[in-house]
């Protein structure tokens, strides 16, 4: 067995074997949101821990190809969302959801779904492509995406969802309107990492949302902080989470690539999408088994900006002389910021804005995550989950609130009408009421 | 880095109960736990005593405040403050106890057919508590699909003389089981899933109807029902009203395996009140800090997903449960560890641990290990009983050494006593003299 074997098999069980502190005390079932409303999935523990007694062949002997035809009997597997609540909740550290994420993608391999449903979890993956050609046809695109005929096809062929939020895309990328800034990779003449920190757009900025990018870049400089945009791509979350791994590796080979030299140097790597900040912090490591220096020094380095913020506030570098915004803003925190253990730091900072009352909205998921209420056969079930958030952002009459990923915002907005806007929009909009 | 004025760790009823408290009082309180746990396996009432020879549930109180070592030496007098204070915080929040400290301990029926001897809980549960009177009937009512409350073997068992302890016991016990409306064909359900049923206001009342004409056929005349608990979580008081309502015999509801219905209310009912004071709730990750040289703790740490979560905190509240909870573990080499600071366990040496019989009637030698304190719930080693070994550190629930919990039912008396007193030390002298 060489090191590199080693160190996968030794980093695949801190997930798989983590089974064995299971005490199947069942509390993870009851923060489930997707076993809440259906009974197509039966919990995190029946297809997490429980199962995983028949996977740990595969996560015990990586190297042998003897037991690699060994996978879960259960597909509802396929149904879990990834919000990631319940390992969260576990009180004895079991690693459910991240579990139940390989054991998917183990599973896909095992018994290859249908075509149509294959190039469908293929597409949604392909955040890059899609987004690019969006951009290029954003008026074509846009309009048939909007077309109930084109979308009823879609969902016929493919099964996205016709009534699924799609978001709109942009006529231009973020990085095309970025001319002034350094886009290029790694070089040394950069200015120093305590005035500069990388941005990590993420696609949704990039290609759907320029404007959170902006708003991003605007506070940051407003800070002191030269902005450092090196080439990126998908951090490949939507690879993950339709179980394609070899192809997510793909993608945290480049971003490693553009990304280790800052980190190494000492740069911070600021993102606007908290599940992109939480791949590159997080599943490089526990999906996809990439744990070399370069990968732990770009997680290390990176930050949700929202996070990154209330650090500077900590050490009292954050400007905090904002404008008046005298309104109430209901936020919901959403399932992938929580996995990041770094509390709710969106509401820290709105906080300090005067006159913004944030309400916690105090609703575990949206129902949404990721790409999987896109999906047909889970639509129903993440507007169900979602159902109780929608209801208490109604009751508070707002027209605006705020999230911090972009397919919870597109979610919500899409079921309550409400205008979604991600924190950082709220404080560049401070920092624009502030009296010069 | 985060700040907070108290860090608490632990989100079982004591570190709740410390958070609320502090929280109600002004300070900026942080909870951080690895995720839930004793409210989500409790039965949801409050086991404030109960040993041989007493009465009532003060009378067990006052016994193990003479034992030695026992937590109710310090804490047996707050402890009648404690269940009014958090009678009313449940209150606010729509969860009714019932029960008084002096009033004769019951015997409850479990779901295994046994009893246990309480005299404080939840409303639900009230109609098990009153003293049963000749010729009352029970009747344990089962409903077909779901696996975790089985009417016969649970009825069989309650006809078995010695089964009530010696106390007040019903003149007949029957069985029944109903049929639910659509829960055939469903997957295997939990006693949550049926909560949640049961929170839709026209699903209860169809099966309300069902229960009410298959009890009819086997009772008359005056009685009580078991239920399994799983009357509502959101809309449990509806739910209870409409049972009364529309059942002849007395509904109550018998705690089930976890996840415990009754637990998730009482948790959700803590929950709603820390946030309601403004206190916060981090759950995810074990926590771990530090005594520095000046023998204070000045920050907590959690694993993040890439960084440590640190929190800076003027004093810390350790709830983190006892043996059985995550807050002291058993190494292979045979120590006990305190497993947040390193705190130095008071329990039984490690070659006896497993000797001891697990069902001695006396309890297990494992039960008493924890952390020794002084009277404020500093904690202190076991040699130097009056020098605290961290100043601004209090410890507080089942992590206090010296309690068997589980023997002697005094775990959530415990609690939310240490949980109160936990409190009163660290806001001071003036927030002290206040009740």
């Amino acid at each position: 067995m060489t090191l590199a074997e080693l160190v996968t098999e030794a980093t695949a069980a801190s997930v798989g074997l983590s089974a064995d502190e299971c005490l199947k005390c069942n509390v993870c079932t009851t923060v489930c949101p997707v076993a809440r409303v259906t009974d197509l999935f039966p919990g995190p523990k029946y297809v997490g821990p429980q199962a995983q007694r028949f996977r740990l062949g595969v996560d015990l002997a990586p190297a042998s190809g003897a037991l690699s035809v060994v996978s879960s009997p259960d597909r509802t597997v396929d149904y879990c969302s990834g919000c990631g609540m319940c390992t969260t909740a576990c009180p004895a550290d079991v690693k459910i959801a991240e579990m139940n994420n390989r054991a998917r993608a183990a599973s896909r391999v095992a018994h290859p779904l249908a075509p149509p449903v294959r190039l469908r979890d293929w597409l949604l993956g392909q955040t890059d492509l899609t987004g690019r050609l969006g951009v290029l046809g954003a008026p074509l695109a846009n309009w048939s995406l909007r077309n109930r005929l084109v979308r009823l096809l879609i969902d016929r062929v493919i099964r996205i969802d016709r009534r699924a939020p799609l978001p709109r895309f942009s006529r231009h990328t973020l990085r095309s309107r970025l001319g002034g800034y350094r886009r290029s990779a790694w070089s040394a003449d950069a200015p120093p990492p305590d005035k500069a920190v990388v941005y990590f757009h993420g696609c949704a900025a990039n290609y759907y949302e320029p404007h959170v990018g902006q708003a991003a870049i605007a506070v940051l400089e407003r800070n002191g902080f030269s902005v450092i945009i090196p080439p990126q791509v998908c951090c490949g979350l939507p690879l993950i989470s339709n179980g394609l791994y070899a192809q997510a590796r793909g993608r945290a080979r480049s971003n490693l690539a553009g990304l280790a030299a800052y980190a190494r140097a000492g740069y911070r790597i600021v993102g606007t999408s908290t599940s992109c900040t939480h791949t590159l912090k997080a599943e490089y490591r526990e999906m996809l088994d990439i744990d070399d220096a370069d990968a732990r020094l770009v997680a290390e380095a990176t930050w949700d900006i929202s996070e990154f913020l209330l650090d500077l506030h900590e050490q009292g570098r954050l400007d905090t002389n904002f404008g008046t915004l005298d309104r109430s803003l209901p936020y919901h925190a959403p399932c992938q910021l929580r996995s990041h253990g770094i509390g709710l730091p969106a509401l820290d900072l709105f906080e300090l804005v005067p006159g913004l009352r944030s309400i916690d909205l105090d609703h575990d998921c949206c129902g949404i995550a990721g790409t999987y209420g896109l999906k047909t056969e889970k639509y129903d079930i993440a507007m169900a989950v979602g159902e109780p958030l929608f209801a208490k952002l109604r009751a508070t009459g707002a027209s605006q609130a705020a999230c911090d990923s972009e397919t919870c915002r597109w979610q919500i907005g899409a079921a309550t009408g409400a205008r979604l806007v991600h924190p950082v929009e709220i404080l560049a909009e401070a920092y624009a009421a502030a009296r010069p | 880095m985060a700040r907070a004025d108290v860090a608490v760790v632990g989100a079982g009823l004591a570190g709740l109960t410390a958070a609320i408290r502090l929280a109600e009082a002004g300070a900026r309180v942080q909870v951080l736990a690895t995720g839930h746990a004793a409210t989500h396996w409790s039965p949801g009432g409050l086991d404030v005593g109960a040993v041989a020879g007493a009465r009532t549930a003060q009378e067990a109180v006052n016994a193990l405040a003479q034992v030695a070592g026992h937590p109710y030496r310090f804490l047996a007098d707050g402890l009648a403050d404690a269940v009014a204070w958090l009678r009313r915080v449940l209150a606010a929040e729509g969860l009714a106890l019932v029960g008084e400290l002096d009033d004769p301990l019951g015997a409850i029926p479990t779901a295994i057919g046994s009893t246990r001897l309480a005299a404080i809980l939840p409303d639900g549960m009230a109609g098990a508590l009153a003293p049963w009177q000749p010729g009352e009937t029970l009747v344990v009512c089962g409903l077909a699909g779901f696996r975790d409350f089985w009417p016969d073997a649970i009825a069989a068992s309650l006809r078995r003389p010695g089964s009530w302890r010696g106390r007040p016991q019903p003149s007949r016990v029957e069985a029944v089981t109903v049929e639910l409306p659509g829960l055939a064909g469903r997957r295997n359900l939990s006693g949550f899933d049926l909560a949640g049923l049961f929170d839709d206001p026209a699903w209860r009342d169809t099966a309300f109807d069902a229960i009410a004409r298959a009890v009819e056929i086997r009772a008359t005349g005056s009685g009580r029902l078991a239920l399994p608990a799983v009357l509502g979580l959101h809309d449990h008081p509806a739910v209870l009203a409409a049972a009364r309502a529309r059942l002849s015999l007395v509904p109550f509801e018998v705690a089930l395996v976890p996840p415990s219905v009754p637990g998730l209310r009482l948790f959700t009912a803590l929950r709603a009140a820390l946030r309601r004071q403004g206190g916060r709730l981090q759950l995810g990750e074990a926590v771990h800090g530090r005594i520095a040289s000046d023998g204070r703790v000045v920050e907590l740490r959690a694993a993040g997903a890439a960084r440590e979560f640190v929190l800076s905190a003027g004093s810390v509240i350790l709830a983190t449960g006892g043996i059985a909870a995550g807050g002291i573990v058993a190494e292979q080499a045979g120590g006990l560890v305190e497993t947040v600071l390193g705190l130095p366990v008071d329990g039984p040496p490690a070659g006896s641990r497993l000797l001891g019989d697990p069902f001695d009637p006396a309890g297990h030698p494992l039960e008493l290990a924890g952390i020794r304190t002084d009277a404020h719930l500093s904690p202190v080693a076991h040699g130097a009983p009056d020098v605290p070994l961290a100043t601004n550190v209090r410890i507080a629930g089942s992590l206090l050494a010296g309690q068997r919990y589980l023997r002697e039912r005094c775990g959530d008396g415990v609690a939310i006593a240490s949980g109160l007193l936990a409190a009163r030390e660290l806001l001071g002298p003036a927030e002290a003299s206040r009740p």
